[in-house]
């Protein structure tokens, strides 16, 4: 039996850490929120209270950037990564997991030990391959190389896992070929699935600095983390005014979790139950 | 008229033989169930015939046309699984009328089939309901429902009540052989419930190890089985066996209860004396008019109200299960004579064959 002090204490001991831990997590927002309103000098200074700079602040950004362009790259790019790497991973993460063959698991155990290799070791094979294709400075590198990725192929065949397979076999006896039963059943079955590992890739597609920096190189191809980390890195950054890019660059992942949270988190607990 | 033939069918899983030749022929109309112990191949050879494993050698005939590589669409069959299979984001009509969409049927055909079915199997009210919003009777329901519509030549069955409580079982089962005689239709159903087989089988298929072992009507199967292991499958509680031995007397020859007494079973086909023989006898064959008896002592009773099973004992340890309708006066640790007719007691020889 616990005595009330004990309990006090122990509920003040949870309560303080869940609220440190909390406060970890949104300290970032709020400065981004509060730097975008005060001038660069003030932030440097370390004020953390709302200022006056913030409509001087927007003026400037949205004058020395070239925004529906810049946004338009970025969209572009976040876009069509995420659609084209849901469409190839799951595939593979279905076939894996449908398909017998002898070779099955050690190929997919090969797969997934390309996820230890750090990218730094795969960027410069990677700008090589597509200096000879003559893709360099297009969207198209910076997509093509997101899209078999083995964490989403893992993270579908996982869930696959939980798919019945007589469903596959009812769909056959009802005269679906194969590429029928994944469009017409197994797609919609794996809704949240397939929700849960938009909004993840989506977001690192929309979040990818490293390697655009490297493949895109003029002004017209830039995304919005270029951008923004270019004006951070000016001879006399304004933070200010990169306050405000980051709020800009945070929107859209914040949209796209808060209209699919529900589905997300019902991904992440399996689709089919 | 045969509908459907299997001949010499085989499966492999790798070198692994899962169906040793399967030889069977399944007439227009009848109801066919595959009974068996876990893991002997009534799932493999029913997925055989519906296309959705391959037949590793032998024919599957349908109708005279060789079907080994026929698309299981293009089969003829519907098949109802056990866990129903229901396309989870679709409404009950939809899963209903899915495969007609595909087959490319006009819509009015198929809202006509479609109501046709819910009228037989009473799912009118349900039709718009999605399959998580059913009870698992009604998603049952549904899934016989789903094949209906399709008005398949045979129809089949993979266990499909095991997923059902006790009632609503009994219930279904009504239901289906029911739907056996309104349909006309050709079954083949597999389960590894007696009380199914028995009831809905016009024609049971035993099935041990990837073998048939044998192939009867419910009642030829429990009156006049091939074997011990067709013996012990048919008929709850199972048969007792007890050992015994082959002896000749005033030129005939019997099976004989050595450990029993002068008990003597006459035995038609030839075989030599001193021969070790299992004799088994139905726990319902004992009866006080029997002609021969077992001196056994009881062990447990089970009080069942219209009947009582008796587990009794021998002193060679042998047990023995005794149904009878008068038990009520019995106690355990009483010693009794079982009285039986010998010409009830079925003979098997050392390979388990029965010696009629
Ligand atoms: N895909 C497979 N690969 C390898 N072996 C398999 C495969 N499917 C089934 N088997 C084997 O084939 C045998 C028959 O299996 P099957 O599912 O037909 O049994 P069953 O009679 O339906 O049993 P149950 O009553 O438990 O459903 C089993 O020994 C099983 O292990
Ligand atoms: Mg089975």
């Amino acid at each position: 039996m616990k005595n009330g002090i004990g309990r006090i204490a122990t509920a003040t001991f949870t309560y303080g850490f869940l609220g440190l831990m909390a406060f970890l997590s949104i300290f970032p927002f709020i400065w981004m929120v509060l730097g975008a309103s005060n001038s660069s000098i003030d932030i440097i200074k370390g004020r953390i209270l709302p200022g006056e700079a913030f409509t001087a602040n927007v003026g400037k950004f949205f004058t020395t950037v070239n925004v529906p362009l810049v946004f338009w790259n970025s969209a572009k790019v976040a876009i069509f990564a995420t659609v084209l790497t849901l469409a190839v991973s799951s595939l593979a993460g279905y076939g894996f997991e449908m398909f017998r063959s002898r070779h099955r698991e050690r190929v997919y155990r090969a797969m997934l030990l390309t996820l230890m290799i750090p990218f730094a070791a795969l960027m410069i094979p990677l700008f090589i391959m597509m200096g000879k294709a003559g893709l360099i400075n297009t969207h198209i590198a910076v997509v093509l190389p997101s899209i078999g990725s083995a964490f989403v192929i893992f993270y579908f065949r996982q869930s696959t896992k939980a798919f019945p397979s007589e469903l596959r076999d009812a769909a056959k006896v009802d005269g679906l070929k194969e590429w029928q039963i994944f469009l017409f059943i197994y797609v919609p079955v794996m809704r949240s699935t397939y929700a849960a590992a938009f909004i993840i890739v989506f977001m690192t597609a929309w979040n990818n600095y490293l390697w655009p920096l490297i493949v895109l190189q003029s002004n017209e191809t830039k995304t919005i983390t270029l951008v923004i980390s270019s004006l951070a890195s000016a001879y006399y950054p304004d933070y200010g005014v990169v306050m405000v890019g980051t709020i800009l660059a945070t929107l859209p992942t914040l949209a796209v979790f808060f209209f699919m949270q529900r589905q997300f988190v019902q991904g992440m607990l399996g689709s089919v139950k | 008229m045969s509908e459907l033939q299997l001949s010499d069918v085989r499966k492999s899983y790798g070198g692994f033989e899962v169906i040793k030749g399967v030889d069977l022929d399944i007439r227009s109309g009848e109801f066919v169930v595959f009974v068996g112990p876990s893991g002997c191949g009534k799932s493999t050879l029913l997925r055989m015939i519906a296309g959705l494993e391959d037949i590793t050698s032998g024919d599957l005939t349908i109708d005279d046309v060789l079907m080994n590589d026929v698309d299981p669409s293009k089969r003829g069959i519907a098949m109802v699984f056990q866990s129903y299979a229901l396309y989870p984001h679709m409404t009950v009509r939809e899963n209903m009328g899915f495969a007609l969409r595909f087959a490319g049927v006009p819509k009015a055909e198929i809202e006509k089939r479609v109501s046709e079915a819910a009228g037989i199997l009473e799912l009118g009210p349900l039709l718009d309901r999605k399959p998580k919003q059913l009870s698992g009777g009604q998603r049952q329901r549904v899934a016989i429902g789903r094949a209906i519509v399709r008005h398949p030549k045979i129809f089949l069955f993979d266990e499909p009540l095991s997923n059902l409580d006790a009632e609503l079982r009994v219930h279904m089962r009504i239901e289906i052989a029911r739907l056996h005689k309104q349909l006309a239709a050709t079954i083949i159903y597999v389960t590894h419930d007696q009380v199914e087989a028995m009831t809905l089988a016009d024609k049971i298929v035993v099935m041990r190890g990837g073998v048939v072992e044998q192939v009867g009507s419910p009642l030829d199967l429990y009156d006049d089985p091939a074997n011990l292991f067709v013996a012990g499958f048919i008929g709850s509680p199972k048969m007792n066996f007890l050992k015994g031995v082959i002896e000749a007397a005033d030129g005939r020859t019997y099976a004989r209860l050595p450990d029993y007494g002068d008990a003597r079973i006459p035995v038609n086909a030839r075989a030599a004396p001193e021969t070790r023989v299992t004799i088994g006898i139905r726990p319902e064959h004992f009866n006080d008019q029997g002609s021969a008896s077992l001196d056994l002592t009881i062990d447990m009773l089970e009080h069942l109200g219209g009947e009582t099973f008796a587990y009794a004992r021998h002193g060679n340890g042998e047990l023995v299960v005794i149904e009878t309708k008068n038990g009520r006066g019995l106690k355990a640790g009483e010693r009794i004579a079982a009285r039986f007719d010998p010409a009830c007691a079925l003979v098997f020889d050392a390979d388990g064959k029965r010696l009629r």
